[in-house]
């Protein structure tokens, strides 16, 4: 009978129990769905940077990341990659050389970023493969060939078939050149990838650089999913540690990307509480006005022997009500709206004239959500649990009411 | 015959100060068991503050309060919960229901406090309500009833424990003549079947001719303490 007495009461001023579920509805609506989005552009983010640098989990030599110079590479990775790749959760490993050197052509000279990779796993991984705008991505066999950022190529006047020289200090620390012939142009939107950029398969980068057969300065584990990186951080670690090689996950190998979504994720904390503080002011307005409205009525309870339990329960599952139905609103609009973002995605093109980049990586203009459960659980346990904490107040007053002086 | 409801010097001070107002002076009084007692008085002569008193829903200044010949003064508010629950039952004269329940499920609601089964409890109800004279009125609520059918409800409410004493506070004050005769009838016939102890406040002669026994208030004092008379002047 508490229930019922519980339930009937919420329907009692049924318009202001309406406006509040509405309320709570929609601010855990907005809630899911910014949380969702934000979520989506750090899931697809993280991925594409991921897998155009070096993965979700990184090895290097253990002194590159303090002072990354092209002499402290990884001798031979090959018995190792092999070990990895078994391993559950892992999608593949790479491997890359990054270097500097400086790009010559007929018109001038600039300073570039050298990415060295193998270009039949680049293909199934980076997600540079797709932004080629002229021309064609490398392959295995290209030898020389090399493709560059469409900026760098503006400026050095380069086209597909065009020829540049690429000078750099190897291994030793002695000069070494190469010519190399522009197989493709990419374009990311980013002016740090597509002004400095310049990929080459891997094994003519090991001949500039002198570096041994399977030699490379990173080896990149690309993780089926992101969520098994401690794990496979885990696992990997006592290997690496026999071949003198040290572990990192991508956000010591990316720190300005994992600063931004950490400082971005921050303020939509913030944004966020700043919501759940006015949805549960209103699930607090609403509880009080109808504990005053009904004091007599709680007197008389009272007086006719109701323990203060059976009033505090009937209270919270008034509480209990009014959040639920609030959720399940929520839930439902926010959850659809989300799932159907994470689905179909949302084209942000027209909202911005240019290129979108975060921390030197493009971003995607078609933004997806990404919907998990335990951010629904989360919230979901926020608002109810927040709810029935807010109920203690007007419930005090409830079972503290003086019935004399009330039923007077 | 024994007492139900013993009070001895029980005094019962409203306000702080300069302010104080005396509502209760000095009250002794016995109610015996088995009694249809009425208790009238002019306004504020302390007729419901001792109600209050008598049913632990406030407490006495000074004096002492025996209900069943166990003192209720100092009982803690759990205790004294429980004893309205189980062993008095409180008729109001606004009603006072839950007018979210049903006729059945506010006058069930004391024994769903007692924790007694949903089936007992429907099946007693029913006939409650039916000796009551709501038969067939079971699942209406109360802004569904007449002023005298909400007052049946909050008497059957107020019995369906079957408790030692029934308290009611000018439980005809809100209803016409023929209503008020009708309630008194029902009231007077419960007292005569469950042996129940009935004490009510009023300030209807009528009413006080009904009861077996006439406590007399004036300016918190018992001024009359005996059989109904037909006139209040001379009691006084």
């Amino acid at each position: 009978m508490i229930v019922r007495l519980a339930w009937r009461s919420i329907w009692r001023n049924r318009r202001r129990t309406l406006i509040t579920v509405s309320s709570i509805g929609l601010g855990l609506t907005c809630a899911i769905f910014f949380i969702a989005m934000a979520d989506g552009v750090y899931v697809q983010l993280i991925n594409d940077a991921v897998r155009m640098q070096a993965g979700h989990v990184t090895l290097e030599h253990p002194e590159y990341r303090d002072a990354p110079a092209i002499d402290l590479y990884l001798p031979d990775t090959r018995a190792l990659r092999t070990q990895i790749e078994k391993m559950i959760n892992v999608e593949r490993t790479k491997l890359l050389i990054l270097g500097q050197g400086v790009a010559k052509s007929g018109v001038g000279t600039v300073g570039v970023s050298v990415m060295g990779v193998e270009p039949s796993v680049e293909a199934k991984t980076s997600p540079l493969v797709n932004n080629i705008i002229s021309g064609r991505y490398l392959e295995d066999t290209d030898g020389s060939l090399i493709v560059v950022g469409s900026k760098l190529a503006d400026r050095l006047h380069l086209k597909k078939g065009k020829k540049l020289v690429l000078t750099t200090n190897d291994v030793s620390g002695a000069l070494t050149e190469e010519l190399c012939r522009v197989a493709g142009i990419f374009e990311t939107g980013v002016d740090e990838i597509d002004g400095y950029l310049i990929q080459a398969p891997i094994s003519f980068l090991r001949k500039l650089y002198g570096f041994p057969p399977g030699g490379a300065t990173q080896l990149g584990v690309v993780l089926k999913k992101a969520s098994a990186q401690r794990k496979v951080i885990k696992w990997i670690q006592p290997i690496a540690r026999e071949n003198s090689f040290s572990v990192y996950p991508w956000q010591n190998v990316m720190p300005e990307l994992a600063s931004y979504i950490k400082l971005d994720r921050g303020s939509n904390l913030i944004l966020q509480a700043i919501l759940l503080f006015l949805i549960l002011f209103t699930i607090f307005n609403t509880i009080s006005m109808s504990v005053l409205e009904r004091n007599k009525e709680f007197a008389v309870l009272k007086a006719i022997g109701t323990q203060s339990f059976h009033m505090r329960a009937q209270l919270i599952l008034e509480s209990v009500f009014i959040g639920l139905i609030g959720c399940f609103l929520g839930l439902l609009v926010g959850g659809l709206a989300s799932y159907a973002l994470q689905i179909w995605g949302f084209d942000i093109t027209s909202l911005y004239s240019d290129e979108i980049s975060i921390s030197g990586f493009a971003v995607s203009p078609i933004i997806h959500a990404k919907l998990s459960g335990s951010m629904l659980f989360w919230l979901v346990g926020i608002v109810m649990g927040a709810t029935l904490l807010l109920s203690l107040i007007p419930m005090r007053r409830a079972t503290n009411v003086n019935i004399a002086e009330t039923l007077r | 015959m024994q007492s139900i409801v013993r009070l001895k010097g029980v005094t019962k001070d409203y306000g702080q100060g300069e302010v104080v107002v005396h509502a209760l002076r000095g009250v002794d009084l016995s109610i015996q068991t088995g009694d249809f007692a009425a208790m009238a008085g002019p306004s504020g002569s302390g007729k419901s503050t001792l109600l209050n008193i008598i049913g632990g829903l406030d407490g006495p200044s000074s004096g002492e309060v025996e209900v069943e010949g166990r003192s209720i003064i100092n009982l803690s508010g759990t205790k004294l919960s429980r004893l309205r629950r189980d062993r008095i039952g409180f008729i109001f004269q606004s009603y006072n229901l839950i007018p979210v329940l049903t006729a059945m499920e506010n006058a069930e609601y004391v024994l769903m406090l007692q924790g007694v089964p949903t089936a007992r409890r429907r099946e007693k109800v029913m006939a409650l309500l039916k000796e009551v004279g709501l038969e067939g009125l079971e699942n209406r609520f109360p802004r569904e009833l007449s002023g005298g059918q909400q007052q049946r409800v909050a008497i059957a409410r107020a019995i369906a424990s079957e408790p030692a004493l029934v308290l009611a506070d000018e439980p005809t004050a809100n209803v016409d003549s023929k209503t008020a005769a009708g309630l008194m009838d029902l009231m007077a016939q419960l007292n005569e079947e469950k042996g129940g102890t009935f004490l009510f406040s009023t300030h209807d002669q009528a009413v006080m001719k009904r009861a077996k026994s006439l406590l007399l208030l004036k300016d918190g004092r018992i001024v009359y303490n005996g059989a109904p008379v037909e006139n209040l002047d001379e009691a006084e």
